[in-house]
């Protein structure tokens, strides 16, 4: 019941914000950027029903396309660090050793580093911009992809079917893609989906700040902090 | 209550019955009585439901599953009705019970001392000193030798012998009226088995508490216990005391278990032919200690200078208590493990330091069978693709051949039907005897000269078992591979095996033909062996029962 309840409530927001960045792809009101200085700063009307802002720009277009750019951003993030971070953590956890080692040395100092402050310091050496949105956060996020994955290869390794595979005579390469892999799915899955959520506050955080996707484009972030201004 | 409390059966149980949340009946109108230090035994196969009406006697059921008919009487009084807060006082006291699983039953966070104060400290609110002298006493009487140091261990530092003493020690403790034994020692090795179940059938006999043993295992049933009944799918099939029932089985249920016990193969061993398939010489492996940052454990050598031959066709059995280095060997001389010093030849060539072409002609011709069938399949890969998966290593064989040889091999191994669609189902819809017989086609469908087996039956149900080994034998005529069998069932051994090898601390003991082996043992380590493992034919000394 508690699950349908949480079902009930969530699917509809999901949804419409969804369809919202879905129709932005194709059609917004108002062109989301156009500036119109005559109708600045207007209240809700049924011209603009969420009002425009101080450059007379359509609110609800540009939230409309403010969605469109976070979505667009976090699902890059996301399958950046899953692949990024899937890869590191099985070979790293099937092959043990000094490579394990080394690697989960520097991922445990990263991993100790606050995500957001890792972020900022990267976008402030790649410049604005989304793909280097997309890497900052990616990179912050790939640790504890990594550490996720190392755990389950960890267990993993210690089954008799990979054992199995290695007497079949598979090369380690194929044993880590075609058995270790696909067995760690589950823990993926439901990492990503939180680090979905996560990645489009964390875009958001960062425009806010004006390091993230540079104006005039729309994102909640920066929206927000011209609404404070 | 006008009987005296004496006359009435300590436990009366009147058609229990246990369903799942859907109505699915678990147990069907289950009745039985356990008299005042009665040894009895509920036997049953995986399924049957026999854990399920210990633990509903506890109120331990799983959720899920509910009680929804049956009175439980002990000691004349009707339990089933009682309100928890009365209950509570029951477990512990009134019936205490001992899990399967050592490796979980104690709580790994907590001194042994702890968990052991916890029953005595709850029901009986005894002062610490007394539980702590209590604690000592019991321990030193299950054979703990340092039992003061105990106290204040933590239960990863026990093996799974001691551990099981010390489950032991607790629930004893209390002095419970009845015991509970959930499959006491199916995790142990034969030697440790018999030891805590010779413990355990002291220690109820001298606090005069009955025993209900829950097992699959009918040597142990001929062993321990005066009266025996076996449920199937929940129904109780037959119930009567443990001679009467192992010697005339009524129904066909029970002589079916019976027929499963393995018995001495009647053909005589196969003879040597030709070179031997492996031979292994002056094997050592040493299980250097883990290199750490901190400590450095101490190399222990698992495998010590043991030689070997195989012959082709021969099965010969390795047989020793856990820790014996028996599972070590077999990983050793098919390159898992890196063996420390030492030569495993194969085709005149000591594969060990072979080049690698050689090496893997090696791995193309040896394969491996394991323990369990549960965790030796990839859950996410159909039982066709397991099966077809060693088939691309062979060298020249398209891949439109491979839909062909799979069949064969899945009809070989009693799974016949590949291609209406067996092929395209995933371990997990499979029985364990199925997944064993996958398992084992997987290591054949290459046609391997050579197969080390690592206790294949172990995990499996006792019908299955003799299914299994028959399949095993069968198999093994047929595609004529040599075969190191590893296991510590010596029932088993006897049905399967030409040659035995017995190891301890990681060298061989005793090398004799089956036959030899069985009936003159040489060494008292054999002997003793021997003697640990449970056959129906026991002579029941052990548990003449006191008389009421």
């Amino acid at each position: 019941m508690k699950r349908r309840i949480n079902f009930l409530i969530g699917f509809p927001i999901v949804a419409v914000l969804g369809t919202m960045a879905l129709t932005a792809l194709f059609w917004t009101p108002y062109s989301p950027t156009g500036t119109r200085i005559r109708s600045r700063l207007q209240p809700p009307n049924s011209t603009h029903w969420l009002g425009t802002d101080e450059f007379g720009r359509d609110v609800l277009s540009r939230i409309m396309d403010g969605a469109l750019v976070s979505f667009r951003v976090a699902l890059a993030t996301m399958i950046f660090a899953i692949i990024v971070g899937s890869l590191i953590g099985v070979v790293t956890g099937y092959l043990r050793g000094w490579t394990d080692r080394l690697i989960m040395m520097v991922n445990d100092a990263m991993l100790a580093f606050p995500g957001i402050l890792l972020a900022l310091a990267i976008m402030v050496i790649l410049g604005p911009g989304q793909s280097s949105i997309v890497i900052a956060l990616g990179l912050a996020y790939t640790p504890s992809v990594v550490r996720i994955v190392r755990g389950q290869v960890l267990s993993l390794r210690e089954k008799e079917y990979i054992e199995a595979s290695r007497m079949i005579g598979n090369s380690e390469v194929y044993t880590m893609l075609r058995h270790i892999l696909p067995n760690c799915i589950a823990p993926i899955a439901v990492l990503g989906t939180s680090m979905f959520g996560w990645a489009v506050l964390s875009e958001s955080a960062l425009s806010f700040l004006g390091l993230g996707v540079p104006p005039p484009a729309a994102t909640w972030g920066n929206m927000l902090a011209s609404a404070r201004g | 209550m006008s009987e005296p409390a004496t006359l009435l059966p300590l436990l009366d149980v009147f058609k229990m019955r246990i369903e799942t949340g859907t109505g699915m009946p678990i147990i069907h109108d289950l009745s039985f009585t356990v008299a005042r230090g009665e040894f009895l035994a509920i036997v049953g196969e995986s399924g049957s439901g026999k854990t399920m009406a210990a633990r509903a006697l506890l109120r331990l059921l799983p959720s899920g599953l509910v009680q929804t008919g049956g009175a439980v009487h002990l000691e004349g009084k009707d339990i089933t009705t009682l309100p928890e807060e009365q209950f509570q006082p029951l477990r512990g006291l009134g019936m205490g019970m001992v899990f399967q699983e050592p490796m979980v039953s104690l709580n790994p966070a907590m001194t042994v001392g702890a968990q052991m104060a916890e029953g005595l400290a709850l029901h009986l609110k005894l002062p610490s000193a007394e539980i702590r002298a209590r604690s000592i006493a019991m321990l030193e009487r299950v054979g703990i030798g340092d039992a003061t140091r105990c106290l204040g261990a933590y239960p990863h530092e026990f093996s799974g012998g001691m551990r099981q003493r010390i489950m032991l020690a607790s629930v004893m403790l209390l002095k419970p009226k009845l015991l509970i034994a959930d499959e006491p020692t199916t995790a142990l090795d034969t030697l440790t088995q018999a030891e805590v179940l010779d413990l355990m059938v002291e220690l109820a006999r001298d606090n005069g508490t009955a025993i209900m043993l829950i097992t699959h295992n009918l040597g142990l049933v001929a062993r321990y216990t005066q009266r025996a009944l076996v449920l199937e799918k929940g129904h109780l099939v037959e119930s009567g005391t443990t001679r009467a029932l192992l010697n005339a089985p009524r129904e066909d249920y029970t002589k079916a278990l019976i027929a499963a016990l393995p018995r001495r193969a009647q053909t005589p061993p196969a003879q040597r032919t030709g070179e031997a398939v492996v031979s292994v010489r002056n094997l050592s492996v040493t299980h250097a200690g883990a290199l750490s940052l901190f400590r450095r454990r101490v190399p222990k050598k698992a495998v010590d200078d043991v030689s070997l031959e195989i012959y082709p066709r021969e099965v010969v059995a390795v047989v020793g208590g856990s820790g014996s280095g028996k599972t070590t060997l077999g990983r050793a001389l098919l390159r898992l493990i890196p063996a420390s010093s030492g030569e495993v030849h194969f085709d005149g060539q000591d594969i060990l330091k072979a080049p690698r072409a050689a090496q893997r002609a090696f791995t193309l011709a040896a394969q491996l069978v394991f323990h369990d069938p549960y965790s030796s399949l990839d859950p996410r890969m159909s039982v066709g693709a397991i099966i077809t998966e060693p088939l691309r290593h062979v060298p020249g064989l398209a891949a439109s051949g491979h839909a062909r040889i799979v069949d064969a091999v899945l009809d070989d191994v009693g799974l016949s039907g590949f291609l209406s669609g067996f092929g395209q189902r995933l371990p997990h819809q499979l029985s364990g005897g199925q997944r064993q017989r996958v398992a084992i086609a997987r290591a054949l469908v290459r046609r391997p000269r050579f197969i080390v087996a690592d206790e294949p039956v172990s995990a499996l149900d006792m019908t299955i078992q003799a299914q299994i080994l028959a399949l095993f034998r069968a198999l093994q005529a047929e595609y004529g591979f040599a075969c190191l069998f590893i296991s510590h069932d010596l029932a088993a051994i006897e049905q399967i095996a030409d040659r035995v090898v017995v190891m301890r601390d990681g060298r061989i003991i005793e090398e004799a033909a089956r036959d030899d082996l069985f009936d003159n043992p040489r060494e008292d380590y054999t002997r003793a062996l021997l003697a640990a493992a449970p056959r129906i034919d026991w002579q029941p000394a052990l548990t003449k029962r006191a008389a009421p």
